[in-house]
Parts: C-alpha cells; structure tokens; sequence
C-alpha cells in the first residue's frame, strides 16, 4: 500500500520532469536570444586601434589562492609583472579571483561579476575552466577570454613551453648523476605532467646515453603523505638524482633528509631544501600575458589566437643552478650552452627518432613532433619506466 | 550561584524565526571586527555582498543556479535525518546519479527528447537509490553504522567519477579530464525568460511533495514516529526495518536526482569532483532548516547567495579567506544559537538544570 504510494510519487514525478522537457523545447532559441542580448557588458575601446590600456581592466580567476607557492603563484605573478611592465597599475585594473572552483556554476558566477565591474579581458588561469569558459564566452561578446592550457573554441589559449625548461633540469641532473638510474615524482597523469616526464627523461639522456628514469604516481595535486611516499620509494631503490612535479614541499624535504638531490617545479624552491634542490622549473607568463593585454587593448586579439611560447621568449625558464650543490663549473657551462641552442631553435626536444616506452616510432629520423602531439602527450618516451 | 541552562517547553512562534536571524546578524557583527581591523569598511562589504547575491536579476539568477545541486542534496539529507537516519552520503548518491545519467549518453544513442531526459533521469534517481541502498541493507538488517558506510561510499563515488572522467570517457580533444559534451536532446531546458534550469522548478515540485508526504500521509506520520523513539513505534507496530529501507532508497534518489539536474541542465557534461562538496553542504542546509523541506528551498538560495556574495567580497580587496570566513561563522552562530530554542538560561533551580553540552545538539 505504502510502496504503491511512492511509486506513484516516483511516477509523478517522472511526469513533471518530462512534461518540463518537452514543453519548453520549442522555446529554446528565443531563451537564448535574449540570454545574450541582455548580457551585453560593459567595455573599453572595443575595436579601436590605438592601445589604451589605462582603460582596460583585467579579471582572473584561478581555483586555489595567489600564495599557493606554485601554478596559481606563477599566474598571479605574470600577470602582475606583465601589467607593471605596460605601466597600467595592478591595484585598479586587475580583479584576481581565488578559491574558484573547476565547476560550471562558480565559474559562471565569478565570470558575471568580473564582467559587472567592467573587466575587459578574463584569464581563466587554472586549465580546467578550458571547457566552460568556451561555452561561457559566447554570451559576452564584448569580452575577451584567455585560457591556460587548452586552445578551446571562442577564447584565446596560452601555454609555455615547458619542456625546453624541464628538459634543461633533466639534462643538469644527467650530467651529475653518477648512475644511470633517475627518478621522477610527478602528481596526476594530465598532459602537462606527462610532457615533464618525458621531457626530463630525454634531458637525463642527452647528458647520460643510458639513462632512465623512474616514474612515481601520486596521483593527487598536492598530497604531502603521498609524495613523500613516492619519493622515499625512489630514495631506497638507491634513486639520488629525482625530478618532480607538484606543489607541496614534501618531496624536496624528503630529499633532504635522505641527502638525494632534486630539481623544483613551477618556481625556484632553493629555499624549501636547500642542500637538495638543484635547480627549478619556472613558469614565466608575463611575456604572454603582456602581449595579450595590448592586443585585447588595441582590439587587435582573436580569438583563434594560441600562445605556446618558450625559452625564446623567456618563458620557460630554470632558475640559476644552485652553486651550494654543483661546485663543477663545467657542468653549469654545460647547461648552459644547451640553454642557448633550445632557445635559438639549434636543438628540439621531440626530434626523431624517438620511440616511447612501448616501442612505437612517435617521431621519425629527421622530424620534429608536432605542437599538437607536444600538447597532448599520450606516451611516455623510451627512458621512462614506468605506465600513464 | 550557579547558572546552566534550562529546558523549555516550546519556544514561541515568533521566536523561532527570529533566533536564527539574530544569531546570522551576530556572526556578521563578529566577522565585521575582522573586516575592520584588514581595513575595509564591513557595512559598504556586507552590503555589496548583499546587492550583488540578490540585488540585482543576474545576481539572483546565479544564486538560484549555484543552489538547485543544494536544493536536491538538503533534501535528500533531511529526509534521512528527519528519522535519524545518518546520510552522509549525498555527494556519493549525487555523483553516481550524475555518473549513471551519463552512462545513458555514452552507451545508448540518441534518442528524442521527451524519451531521452525521463530516461536519464530514471537511471540517476534509481543509481542514487542503489548507492543508498548499499549501506542501509546493512543497517537495516545487522545495524552497521550508516554513517560510516555512507561516509565512506562518498569516496568510492568520486573515485568512480575519477575513473571514467580520466579514462573511458575522456574527450580526448581536452588535456582536462572532461566527458565529450552531451548531444542537445539531453539538455534540460531552462525556465522560459531566465537562465535558471528547470531543475529549480523540479527542486521545487519535490520539496512540496516530500511536505506533503510527511504532513499527510500514514508513512510520514510512521516516520516521525521512528525518529521520536523507536521503541514506541515498535510497540505500535511499525515496520522500522522497512521503513528504514524507502527513506534512505528516497534520500538517495533524490541526491542522485541532484546528479542528473546538474549534468542535463547546466554542464551537459561529466567533470571528476563535480558534486564539489554539495553532499556536505547539504548536511548543513537540513540543520539549519530543521528538516522542513520547504525551508530547505530557502536556506539553500541564501548559501548559493553566500558564494555569489563572497565573489563580490573578494573583489572590493578583502582576501578570499574572509568570504569563506563569512560563511563559516554565519553557520556556526545559527547552528550554536539552535540551543536557545530548546534551552533558555537560568540561574538558581538546580534539579532542572541540565550540562549545556547535552544541549549542542546539532
């Protein structure tokens, strides 16, 4: 009797639902019509070819905070410098957002109110805003979007070329290791991570012809039992030489109590372990981001646009090599002689012939990768033990 | 003298309502001092919070958008919680509903609207259900503890959600782990004139009904009976186990309801971590509306307000700390002045006098 009466709730309900989907289907595009006719924002000199950027405001939102001393650091900072540099001041024309979570809802409202107080471009500086920023951008037609990462329809997409830098660390390492055998603690198994990876692998074995490297998952962003874990078991295989990717301080700690070396990521971390950390991985945006600033200012950016800079532009970038630890000046030459050919284009870091770990040709003799495969990275290269 | 607190026999009408009000405005007189001694002016942030939330038509839209998973997931939990059933597991129940919506796009074709979206949702309410169903067999049956089972399944969930989202499902065109978008036919619509999805309406439709139920119904009287002793209902022949089992199947259909408004009616995609803590939340909505389905509605505007609000906090230069700060405070007050509807202070009749700690109910 009493399941009868839920059923028929449940069956009601069910009703509600569809009666609401089929009635209001044909009504569809009028609601978007006036969605995006009443979304018209605010703007600056849209359009105009003089670029006056004491009129632009610049919104950003990111999903942890400024300080997080690693990505969202490196955001805040670019953007900081980028806006310093073209002389607009960072207190009134930047609103940095934090703590907004990769999910439709919060980002749509933090977008709303970026767009409220008048910003005239929005960073969508975590990359997985990617997918909702693109479907977002179309109902504010007066406002230009940039995206980390991902290049994604209707929005301007920006990323560096890290690997000419994580290439770099993997090479240093490689000319001090005394073994063949390197290590890597890397976070979740995301395209950028995996481009570390490999780029690592094939720096170690520029510098050693054997070298390989180990690969361990913590399978978290930040995660300080697990990377600690993961570094610990790269320490008693007898690792000393180990690349990382993630944000917490745990592994370079780690390092240092077990008297191992390690390079950093994101920014220069000398400080959080300093007898161990060799040298960083630096994200540099500013170059980036000042050029999209002026564009969106001279109403000159498209939205086709895809920023993939590199040491070229000094955008990748290591930090000076921590001279506590490498006492050989060979080897800082050395590094940075490499330096120098990555960034005149005399050196690819995906050229042929490389293989990845499977066996598989990915590049043949005598070419170089693709950008779309660099950015997608769905392999690992010969030197790396281990799976994604 | 001593002074303790005092059972009271029912606190007027009028007081109800205005006890939590005095205790949010308390909070924000509390967290005022912090916002002055950072140097900003409280009164111009709380009312640019306020405008911004609820002011202006987009401001409540977005409120509305940002509390319709709340809605569901309140609900889902005050229902359990209204027979002392412990659901911590919404945010499970919410993404396996989101999960199994989807696994209808993925593996079956398209199919017209009127039958893909009922489709869709049957299969979230019914996955919802399951995921409740695993830990209140056991509770049910052997008396496992629900809240650790529930708890606990929570993570399975979202590591489910991880799995496909990663894996299987990926859109591989993304370097983020994202579902491929899902075809139009499994769009919910929105509220013709408005960017609200019509899960705000469905939301809606189901707090009446589940009112409806408890005010009406022999079932809702059974299950207030439970909750005020067990053994009573025992003694007049309530099948607790039974009832045990609908509520939480209900509960769990409804947080995996939450699952298919939130994929068909705003993402139109599958993302890991999506419920983004909405389960939890919820917990707190179902206290703070003392499980009356109809204040659910309302509690949960006023948290998706809480986070519109605290974007517009954040961008008069108050550090984003302070807006979650906001929201901390105001729950802790209201939860912590609960104790004055059932307490009041008193200060010289000893045998009446209970340990304020047995109060704190909530």
């Amino acid at each position: 009797m009493k399941m009868r009466k839920i059923l028929c709730l449940i069956l009601a309900l069910v009703m509600v639902a569809s009666m609401a989907a089929c009635g209001s289907d044909s009504k569809q595009p009028a609601d978007s019509e006036a969605a995006s006719g009443e979304s018209a924002a605010p703007s600056g000199d849209e359009g105009s070819a003089s670029a006056d950027l004491s009129s632009i405001k610049v919104g950003a939102i990111v999903n942890v905070v400024k300080g997080d001393g690693g990505w969202c650091q490196a955001q805040y900072e670019g953007l900081t410098t980028a806006m310093k540099n073209l002389g607009m001041d960072v207190d009134s024309q930047l609103i940095f957002l934090e703590n907004i979570a990769e999910e439709q809802s919060s980002v749509q409202a933090a977008v709303d109110q970026l767009v409220n107080e008048g910003c005239n471009i929005i960073f969508g500086a975590s990359t997985g805003y990617a997918p909702i920023l693109s479907e977002l951008a179309p109902s504010y037609p007066d406002v230009k979007f940039a995206q980390a990462g991902d290049k994604v329809d209707n929005i301007v997409g920006y990323q560096i070329r890290d690997y000419e830098a994580m290439f770099l660390c993997g090479y240093t390492m490689g000319l001090l290791s005394d073994s063949d055998q390197m290590g890597y603690s890397a976070g979740m198994s995301e395209a950028s991570v995996r481009r570390g990876i490999n780029a690592f692998a094939l720096g170690a074995k520029a510098a050693r012809e054997n070298a390989t490297v180990q690969v361990m998952w913590a399978n978290s962003w930040y995660d300080i039992a697990a990377e600690t874990e993961c570094a610990n078991t790269l320490i008693n295989m007898g690792i000393k030489y180990i690349g990382i990717n993630a944000s917490s301080p745990a592994i370079p700690e780690a390092c240092q109590a077990a008297g191992v070396y390690c390079t950093g990521y994101h920014m220069d971390i000398k400080e959080r372990a300093p007898k161990s950390v060799v040298t960083s991985f630096i994200w540099n945006w500013a170059p980036i981001m000042e050029d999209i600033i002026t564009k969106c200012a001279e109403g000159t950016l498209s939205t086709d646009d895809y920023y993939f800079w590199g040491s070229d532009k000094d955008c990748a970038k290591i930090a000076p090599i921590n001279t506590d630890i490498v006492s050989d000046q060979t080897v800082i030459d050395k590094v940075a002689e490499m330096q120098d050919k990555i960034t005149k284009g005399e050196y690819q870091v995906f050229a042929g012939e490389l293989k990845d770990n499977k066996g598989n040709v990915l590049v043949n003799e005598g070419e170089v990768m693709s950008d779309q495969d660099i950015l997608s990275q769905m392999f690992l290269v010969e030197n790396v033990i281990g799976e994604w | 003298m001593k002074f303790g607190f005092e059972k009271r026999d029912r606190m007027p009408g009028y007081m109800r309502i205005l006890n939590p009000v005095i205790f949010v405005i308390l909070a924000l007189a509390f967290c005022g001092i912090l916002i002055l001694t950072l140097g900003f002016n409280p009164l111009s942030v709380y009312t640019k919070m306020l405008k911004s939330a609820f002011g202006t038509g987009r401001g409540l839209s977005q409120s509305i958008l940002y509390s319709i998973p709340l809605m569901l997931c309140g609900l889902a939990v005050s229902v359990a919680f209204k027979m002392n059933l412990n659901n911590i597991g919404a945010e499970g129940q919410y993404a396996i509903g989101a999960f199994a919506a989807t696994a209808i796009v993925q593996f079956l074709p398209p199919m017209p609207v009127c039958i893909q979206l009922p489709v869709m949702f049957l299969v979230a309410i019914i996955a919802g259900a399951i995921w409740g169903g695993i830990a209140v067999l056991p509770k049910a049956f052997w008396d496992v503890n629900e809240t650790i089972v529930t708890l606990m399944l929570n993570y399975v969930a979202l590591l489910v959600l991880d799995y496909v989202c990663y894996g299987p499902w990926r859109n591989t065109t993304l370097t983020v782990p994202y579902t491929d978008t899902f075809p139009e036919s499994a769009w919910l619509p929105n509220i013709p004139g408005t960017n609200i999805g019509i899960g705000f309406l469905i939301a809606i439709v189901v707090a009446i009904v589940i009112y409806l139920f408890f005010r009406f119904t022999t079932s809702g009287y059974q299950i207030s009976v439970i909750r005020n002793s067990i053994s009573a209902a025992k003694y007049a022949g309530i099948n607790i186990k039974k009832n045990i089992i609908i509520v939480m199947l209900i509960s769990g259909a409804l947080a995996g309801m939450a699952g298919f408004v939130q994929v068909c009616g705003l993402t139109h995609k599958l993302q890991p971590n999506l419920p983004n803590n909405a389960g939890f939340t919820a917990i707190v909505i179902a206290y703070l509306s003392k499980f009356n389905p109809l204040v659910v509605i309302l509690v949960s505007i006023f948290f998706g307000g809480l986070t519109t609000g605290s974007y517009a906090v954040q961008i008069s230069g108050v550090p984003s700390q302070v807006a979650t700060l906001i929201q901390g405070a105001i729950l802790l007050f209201v939860l912590a002045g609960e104790i004055f509807t059932r307490y009041k202070f008193s200060f010289s009749h000893k045998e009446k006098m209970v340990s304020a700690n047995k109060g704190g109910e909530a």
